[in-house]
């Protein structure tokens, strides 16, 4: 059984159950908090930092967080708190 | 508790990362548990990050891979929190205990009255108001607890009956007084009486209420000239002896002289500069280093008050600047000179009474004085005013 047909089995099991789909999918859940902060949980890996951009890994592919005077206030390895001048937080 | 402030309960440090491939570094502290704070970019390959103290240790044999596998070499910039300050303080025993001594001296000060201060007085001198207050036992001194606010505020309304209102408010090792003065009464009904020339002038406009005028407009007075008998006949013919009521308009001159230099002492900075401080605790001030004459130093002040909380601990310091100068003789310019010996003529114009709004009239005489150092401008004023001034028999 490949990794897609897994997920979407989870994903049906989820919803089946009324279970949040990031518990069972490990998926990634972001909180933007207006544009001074941005808080991940459920990250797979830091990737790239600059003070311009933050690059995460997640199960679904990566999360960029771009900006300006960027700065990891927090960094474990479930979540990261990522503080600045936040412009936009795409998922690729 | 915040994040950070556990982590300074623990007692942190602060790592320098620098190399490529920090991210991955960061990724392998984060998998051996590490929570790595307040992660600052400076360069293109250097990283600032906070960790606590212990979680550093834990990293040891990780950093020993970094340095080979990703080249990155990680060095401790600085130590903060507790145990950092405990430690620091271990080797000063003597400067734990002294510190620990003044913040009780300052806890156990802040529990008296200071300072007193008087607001909302107008006629009523603040040292008539601060002896009343003494007498009431609030002096600086005594201890906070003490201070019966209702109390104290009767008795000043008792002792001192120009007052209406008082307030005291407790502001740590301040309390204000606030109060309010009784208006000025009425002036009691006037008696019979004339109403008689309070300075010279030409008489302009005159409105007779009750009396007979002994004057007329254009007439020329003195001072102390009757202007208006209190004597008149009422419409029955009967001859009355009451308070004379008027208003006598006159032209009146004033002249006032206002004299300036037209040089000037000025310093001059000579580049030579002190610094003091002063420590006051309470009523006791305590110089941290000498003094200078102030004769040829510009000083310039700073203070820094000690709050506990809202309250205002009775510990301040003072910084002191002191620039020596040197005092030169400069010249004056005409007009700069002028126009000060003239505003000092209105002055002195205003102090005689005169209402700069009322003047009709104005002209101006400017001379140099004998010495040929100063300028002198002598004023003249024309003013429209009531110069009726009433005296009882």
């Amino acid at each position: 059984m490949g990794p897609a047909v897994s997920r979407n089995l989870k994903r049906r099991f989820a919803q089946a159950l009324d279970v949040p789909p990031n518990v069972v999918l490990d998926q990634a859940e972001i909180h933007i908090l207006g544009d001074g902060e941005v808080q991940i949980s459920n990250h797979k890996g830091l990737v790239q930092y600059t003070t311009a951009m933050v690059k995460l890994r997640s199960v679904e592919g990566f999360i960029e967080v771009s900006g300006s005077e960027l700065e990891i206030a927090a960094f474990s390895a479930q979540e990261i708190k990522i503080r600045g001048r936040i412009r936009q937080v795409v998922l690729r | 508790m915040s994040p950070f402030l556990w982590l300074w309960w623990r007692g942190y440090v602060t790592v320098c990362l620098r190399g490529a491939g920090i991210e991955r570094v960061l990724n392998s502290a984060a998998q051996a548990g590490v929570a790595v704070l307040k992660v600052e970019r400076l360069t293109s390959d250097v990283v600032l990050a906070r960790m606590a103290a212990q979680d550093f240790r834990r990293l040891r044999p990780l950093i020993r891979e970094w340095m080979n596998g990703p080249r990155v070499s990680v060095s401790i910039l600085d130590r903060h929190g507790l145990p950092f300050l405990l430690r620091r303080f271990r080797r000063r025993a003597f400067l734990a205990l002294g510190l620990g001594l003044a913040a009780l001296a300052v806890i156990y000060l802040s529990s008296f009255v200071w300072f007193i201060q008087v607001f909302g007085n107008e006629t009523l001198a603040v040292e008539v108001i601060k002896a009343a207050v003494e007498k009431t036992g609030l002096r600086a001194g005594v201890p906070r607890g003490a201070v019966d606010a209702r109390r104290i505020e009767q008795q000043l309304l008792e002792d001192l009956p120009q007052l209406t209102w008082v307030q005291l408010r407790n502001q740590g090792i301040k309390v204000e007084i606030h109060v309010r003065e009784r208006e000025a009464p009425e002036l009691a009904a006037q008696g019979a009486g004339h109403i008689y020339a309070k300075r010279d002038g030409l008489v302009t406009e005159l409105l007779v209420l009750r009396g007979t005028a002994q004057v007329r407009e254009g007439d020329t007075v003195r001072r102390d000239e009757l202007l208006i008998s209190g004597m008149y006949y009422d419409p029955q013919g009967r001859r009355q002896f009451g308070a004379a009521q008027g208003i006598v308009k006159a032209r009146v001159w004033y002249q006032a002289v206002g004299e300036a230099s037209l040089v000037r002492w000025q310093p001059e900075k000579t580049g030579v500069r002190h610094r003091q401080y002063i420590l006051t605790v309470g009523p006791l001030s305590i110089p941290l280093g000498r003094s200078y004459p102030r004769e040829n130093h510009l000083i310039t002040t700073r203070n820094w008050q000690l709050y506990l909380g809202r309250a205002m601990a009775p510990v301040s310091w003072s910084r002191l600047d002191y620039e020596e100068v040197e005092w030169v003789l400069v010249p004056v310019a005409r007009w700069e000179a002028e126009k000060a010996a003239y505003e000092l003529a209105w002055e002195s114009l205003i102090r005689q009474g005169v209402d700069r709004e009322s003047v009709v009239a104005e002209t101006k005489a400017v001379e140099y004085v004998t010495d040929g150092e100063g300028i002198r401008v002598t004023l003249q004023v024309e003013v429209l005013e009531d110069i009726g001034h009433f005296s009882g028999q």
